[in-house]
C-alpha cells in the first residue's frame, strides 16, 4: 500500500447499535476518511447499496449491526450477515476482494467495538489497496 | 413458476464483452420470484458490471429497466425506446423472455444472462423446488397430486422402485422418494384404490420432442 493512501470508508450502521460516527475514536485522525449512512435496521442494507458504496468511491465499507439475538427487529442483523456474505462473494467474483466489506457486532453504545471493526477493515484494506474501479 | 440462476459474472462479462451500451432488462413475474432477475437483481448485475468493467479498464455503459413480463409483447413494447439506445440487451428473463426480445426486436441482439432451469414451487423461504416437467399428459389426478414424472428419479408409473430406504431415493439420498409420498397421500385422501389403476408405457410424444411444441386456441384468435 502506498503511503498516502487513506481510505475511504463507507459505514452504514443500526441506529440502534451505534449513534454517531464522531464518537468513534478513528473518526478525525489522519488514518481513513468515514461517510456513515444510517439505518432504522441493519435488515435495511441491500446488496445494491453496498456496491453502490463502492461505485461512489469507497474504498472499503463496513455494516455496524447488534449482536445476534439483540436485533429489536428480530432477525435484521442475520439478514445483513447474510448479504454481506453474498455480496463479499460478489467482490471476489468480479475481482474486487471480498474483504473490502465486513460487518461488525457491537452492543449499543460499545464503541470500542466500532473502532475494532474499522481498524480490521483497514488492516485488509492496506492488503489490498485503493479500490481498482474509481 | 420458472425458475432460473443467473449465470456467473464471468460468463455475463464475456457474452457482453463486444458492447459498450447494454440494456439490462429484468422481468417482474417467475424471475424476480426466484431471485434471478427481477429489478433489484437488475440493479446489482448492472452495478456489479460497472464495478468489473471499470477495474478491468473498459468502456461500458449500462442502462436498466424491468418490464412486468418479458414473454410477452405488450409488456416488452415498453422497453423499445431503451432498446433502440443501446447496442445489445443483457435479457435476465427466462429463454422465452430472451426469444421474445429476439423476435420483436431484430436488430439488436438479445443476450442471456440467467440459466433456466425448471418448473417448480417455492418449498419453504429461499429454497426452489422443481414439481412440473411440462410432460403434456397430466396424471395428478391419479397420483395424489404428487406427479411421478418430475419427482421420482426413475419415473416410474406404477409403484415404488423398492430400493428407498427411510423414505428418501436411492438415485439421490437427498431427495423424498416420490412414491412413498404419493401413498402417503392416497392413503390421507381415502383413494389407495387409485394404486391399482395399471399407467401405460408413457406416449411421450406431448412432451419436449420432436421440436417446439404449440397449442392454438382458434376462440381467441380473431
Amino acid at each position: 500500500m502506498t503511503e498516502n493512501f487513506k481510505p475511504k470508508i463507507t459505514l452504514f450502521h443500526c441506529i440502534n447499535a451505534f449513534g454517531d460516527a464522531d464518537e468513534l475514536a478513528l473518526n478525525g485522525k489522519d488514518t481513513c476518511e468515514i461517510q456513515t449512512v444510517k439505518m432504522a435496521c441493519s435488515s435495511m442494507v441491500k446488496d445494491v447499496f453496498l456496491l453502490r458504496a463502492f461505485e461512489a468511491g469507497a474504498d472499503g465499507v463496513v455494516v455496524l449491526v447488534c449482536p445476534e439475538g439483540q436485533c429489536r427487529f428480530l432477525e435484521g442483523n442475520i439478514r445483513a450477515k447474510k448479504r454481506v456474505a453474498w455480496v463479499q462473494n460478489l467482490l471476489d467474483e468480479i475481482g474486487l476482494d471480498g474483504r473490502r466489506l465486513s460487518l461488525g457486532n457491537m452492543a449499543a453504545g460499545d464503541n470500542a467495538a466500532a473502532d475494532q471493526t474499522i481498524n480490521n477493515l483497514l488492516k485488509n484494506l492496506a492488503e489490498v489497496g485503493p479500490n481498482p474501479a474509481v | 413458476m420458472i425458475v432460473g440462476e443467473q449465470k456467473p459474472i464471468a460468463e455475463i462479462k464475456a457474452i457482453i464483452a463486444p458492447y459498450k451500451k447494454i440494456l439490462i432488462m429484468g422481468c417482474g413475474t417467475c424471475v424476480k420470484t426466484c431471485f434471478a432477475g427481477g429489478e433489484d437483481e437488475v440493479a446489482v448485475l448492472a452495478s456489479a458490471l460497472r464495478l468489473a468493467c471499470k477495474k478491468d479498464g473498459q468502456d461500458i455503459e449500462i442502462e436498466e429497466i424491468t418490464v412486468e413480463r418479458q414473454c410477452e409483447d405488450e409488456f416488452i413494447q415498453e422497453g423499445a425506446p431503451a432498446v433502440s439506445r443501446n447496442e445489445a440487451v443483457l435479457s435476465l428473463a427466462c429463454g422465452a423472455g430472451v426469444q421474445a426480445l429476439a423476435r420483436r426486436f431484430v436488430k439488436t441482439p438479445a443476450l442471456p444472462g440467467v440459466n433456466t432451469t425448471f418448473i417448480g414451487v417455492l418449498e419453504k423461504q429461499g429454497v426452489f423446488t422443481e414439481e412440473c416437467s411440462g410432460c403434456g399428459n397430466c396424471g395428478l389426478a391419479v397420483f395424489g397430486g404428487i406427479c411421478p414424472v418430475t419427482r421420482c428419479a426413475k419415473k416410474l408409473l406404477n409403484g415404488p422402485c423398492g430400493g428407498s430406504q427411510n423414505g428418501k431415493c436411492e438415485v439421490n439420498p437427498d431427495t423424498d422418494c416420490a412414491w412413498q409420498l404419493i401413498i402417503e397421500r392416497l392413503r390421507i385422501l381415502g383413494q389407495m384404490d387409485n394404486l391399482r389403476i395399471y399407467i401405460p408405457p408413457k406416449n411421450w410424444q406431448p412432451s419436449l420432442s420432436g421440436g417446439p411444441r404449440k397449442m392454438v386456441r382458434e376462440d381467441h384468435m380473431i
